[in-house]
């Protein structure tokens, strides 16, 4: 169907935040022309204001908006869009929303609904990838009815167990069991959060593999069945099962371990007819060993430092795979330069336990200077709601190397203001100070282990206390001087006008 | 000028006052000459004993303010200490030994896994609030009586909104409140 490009001259955005503005400039760059969807919550967002076309498609809730799948294809035939980018989340991994475009004549701009059905059920991906020779954790691959059934199969691989929605990511519906007496309740709260998250509540459970890395392999395959690996990133840093802290390339990854985990993901992108961007998850163990966790048939939050260590535009490309354009050659091999870090700005407290923390940003000062990258998606005097993920922005940075990476990521972090509402900005500065990140010895649970210790707390230092105390007074004495000052000037007659005016400020 | 600065982890006394661009605070036994410069939107640039600091003031009003140092923000309370007497003094009459928890974050109910009346254990599941598309437990701090529920399944709740409150088994006098 795709053997002559056919130029996408108007794509439509499905998404929201700083992965709506990533697309639009792609599509900005090559020329063409770029429209976004908005809830009512996000009529003026950033994507909004950058888009040459803007189109309302519901209220804030995201099952009301982002989430209405008919509605959106039929918005792309409306306004004459030649395909629709999803970005990540919302519908970018529903294989129905790409036949839904597929029917509609509007190109989707992903893989094929039938690959992403085959890895979208991780019980059927795992059978596919055991026939294609890709390891897989030990495990049950059947969905589990009953508390009681969930018992028998962790019974049956031993403890410590993981339970994980069958429609899942993101850790959303995602629980560790170490014990039988645990079992009963993970299994309910499991359930109950993969409905509220993905309408199903299928869940499986497999064994868990201690002290394990998550490193990734990120593929590019064209329509006409070639598959290339971009190497690997490695995002072993994550608070619950999200990740936090991203960094290309895997200090536990050398180039032998690298060829043989592109050689398994590209097996397992050609297991399922992949196309467009895609992401082959892996669970790698101390000893070198690798199991498949999934695929993510998207492009993912963290692709930028796969971009800044190869130099390679992905969304660019799934643009042009998207025109049925054929890999480039030198796409094959891929030389990985330098190293790169992603942190990830949510609006969370790590003060407290990383509540959300909804709110005006009152300021935003963005680091720049030599190999910082912003991927934002808000601005200043914009009001973080509470309907949508946490994820304001991504910081970025490249080095010639791990240490250079570091020193950039510390410096960007110095220059970096988000005022008004809390970010994990804090849990950054503290982790760059630890002796395990720095030397790059870390595991899949060394964050929720190191916060639950206390160890990552961000902590105030006794000159920054001293600091917010002396603003602090700094700035009441300017407010009173000032008050008091007016009162004497005044006079006693306008003694009540003045305690007047003084609620009135006291109100504000 | 006398203040007490209210820091979430204790209160700092500090003596200020200007002279003309300078502030001469002390603070314990520093002393302080600083010259400050405000920027725009609340940014003020410090100079403090050869040293130049960005800090970011916000007044949140009732003498709260929001600082924002390389440490990220702290919010602190300004007091002159005649203020703070008489909130002692309120202090030490009131209290009574239930307490009362409130939402720390808005969100919504998911459900409620406790009934009005029933004994509870430190660490049980009260109740199961979503914020931000993540469930939360909210459990008991300590075994007792839930003596009132503010909650029902499916309510949407501010940051600050009363949910439920505990009466303590066996330690009536305990703290006034909390927050989750």
């Amino acid at each position: 169907m795709a053997d002559r490009p056919k130029v996408l001259e108007k794509v439509l955005i499905a998404n929201r935040g700083e992965i709506a503005v990533r697309v639009l400039r792609a599509l900005r760059e090559l020329g063409r022309r770029s429209a976004v969807v908005y809830s009512d919550a996000d009529r003026a967002s950033l994507p909004v204001l950058l888009a040459d076309e803007a189109h309302r498609i519901g209220p804030a809730p995201s099952a009301e908006s982002y989430l209405r799948a008919e509605a959106i294809v039929e918005l792309a035939r409306e306004i004459g869009a030649d395909a629709i980018h999803p970005g990540y989340g919302f519908l970018a991994e529903s294989a129905r929303f790409a036949a839904l475009c597929g029917a509609a004549g509007v190109k989707f701009i992903g893989p094929p609904p039938a690959a992403m059905a085959a890895m979208g059920s991780k019980i059927e991906s795992r059978r596919l990838m055991i026939a294609a020779g890709v390891p897989v954790v030990p495990g049950g691959e059947d969905p589990l009815a009953s508390p009681a059934e969930a018992a028998a199969a962790a019974a049956a691989i031993g403890y410590p167990v993981m339970l994980k929605a069958a429609a899942g990511g993101g850790g959303k519906g995602m629980r560790l069991v170490r014990d039988a007496d645990g079992l009963a309740a993970a299994y309910r709260a499991a359930r109950s959060e993969a409905r509220a998250s993905f309408g199903d509540d299928a869940v499986y459970l497999e064994k868990l593999v201690e002290r394990p890395r998550h490193v990734e392999i990120q593929i590019l395959a064209d329509e006409h069945g070639n598959v290339v690996s971009l190497g690997e990133r490695d995002c072993s840093l994550q608070r619950r099962h999200q990740k936090v802290v991203e960094e290309a390339p895997s200090p536990a990854v050398d180039a032998p371990l690298r060829r043989r985990m592109s050689e398994a993901a590209v097996r397992a992108a050609a297991a399922v007819g992949y196309a467009n961007a895609g992401t082959v998850e892996f669970l790698l163990a101390p000893d070198g060993d690798f199991f498949f966790l999934e695929m993510n048939t998207r492009l993912q939050v963290e692709h930028p430092i796969t971009e800044m260590v190869t130099g390679i535009d992905l969304v660019r490309w799934q643009l042009a795979i998207a025109e049925g354009r054929p890999l480039a050659e030198e796409l094959d091999d891929v030389e990985i330069r330098g190293h790169a870090f992603e942190v990830r700005l949510y609006a969370e407290d790590p003060y407290r336990n990383f509540a959300p923390s909804p709110g005006r940003i009152e300021r935003l000062r963005l680091p720049q200077g030599p190999g910082v990258r912003n991927e934002c998606g808000v601005y200043e005097g914009e009001a973080v709601t509470i309907h949508y993920d946490p994820l304001l922005a991504k910081l970025v940075v490249w080095g010639a190397d791990r240490g250079q990476a570091m020193e950039r990521l510390d410096r960007a972090l110095s220059e970096l203001r988000i005022e008004g509402i809390r970010t994990t900005a804090p849990l950054f500065r503290a982790l760059l100070a630890d002796a395990d990140f720095r030397r790059g010895v870390v595991d899949n649970d060394m964050l929720d282990r190191k916060l639950a210790a206390g160890e990552l707390t961000p902590t105030r230092s006794a000159l920054q206390r001293e600091l917010t105390t002396i603003a602090a007074a700094l700035e009441h004495l300017d407010r009173h001087g000032r008050r008091a000052a007016r009162s004497l000037a005044r006079g006693r007659r306008d003694h009540w006008r003045g305690a007047g005016r003084r609620e009135a400020l006291r109100g504000t | 000028m006398e203040l007490i600065v209210k820091h979430a982890d204790g209160d700092t006394k500090v003596k200020i006052d200007r002279r003309g661009a300078e502030y001469q605070l002390q603070i314990g036994d520093q002393s302080y000459v600083i010259l400050s410069a405000e920027a725009a939107n609340g940014v003020r640039s410090l100079l403090v004993d050869g040293g130049q600091y960005e800090v970011s003031v916000r007044s949140l009003g009732e003498d709260r303010y929001e600082v924002t140092t390389t440490a990220g923000a702290a919010t602190v309370q300004v007091q002159d200490p005649l203020t703070q007497l008489a909130e002692v003094a309120h202090e030490k009459q009131g209290g009574t030994g239930r307490q009362r928890v409130a939402a720390y974050m808005p969100g919504r109910v998911v459900s409620v896994l406790v009934a009005e009346g029933e004994a509870v254990t430190a660490g049980q599941g009260l109740l199961v609030l979503e914020a931000m598309k993540m469930e939360n437990e909210i459990q008991a701090e300590q075994a007792g009586v839930i003596a009132k529920l503010h909650v029902t399944p499916g309510q949407a709740v501010d940051r600050g909104d009363p949910l439920f409150e505990l009466e303590p088994a066996g330690q009536p006098d305990r703290g006034a409140g909390g927050q989750v």
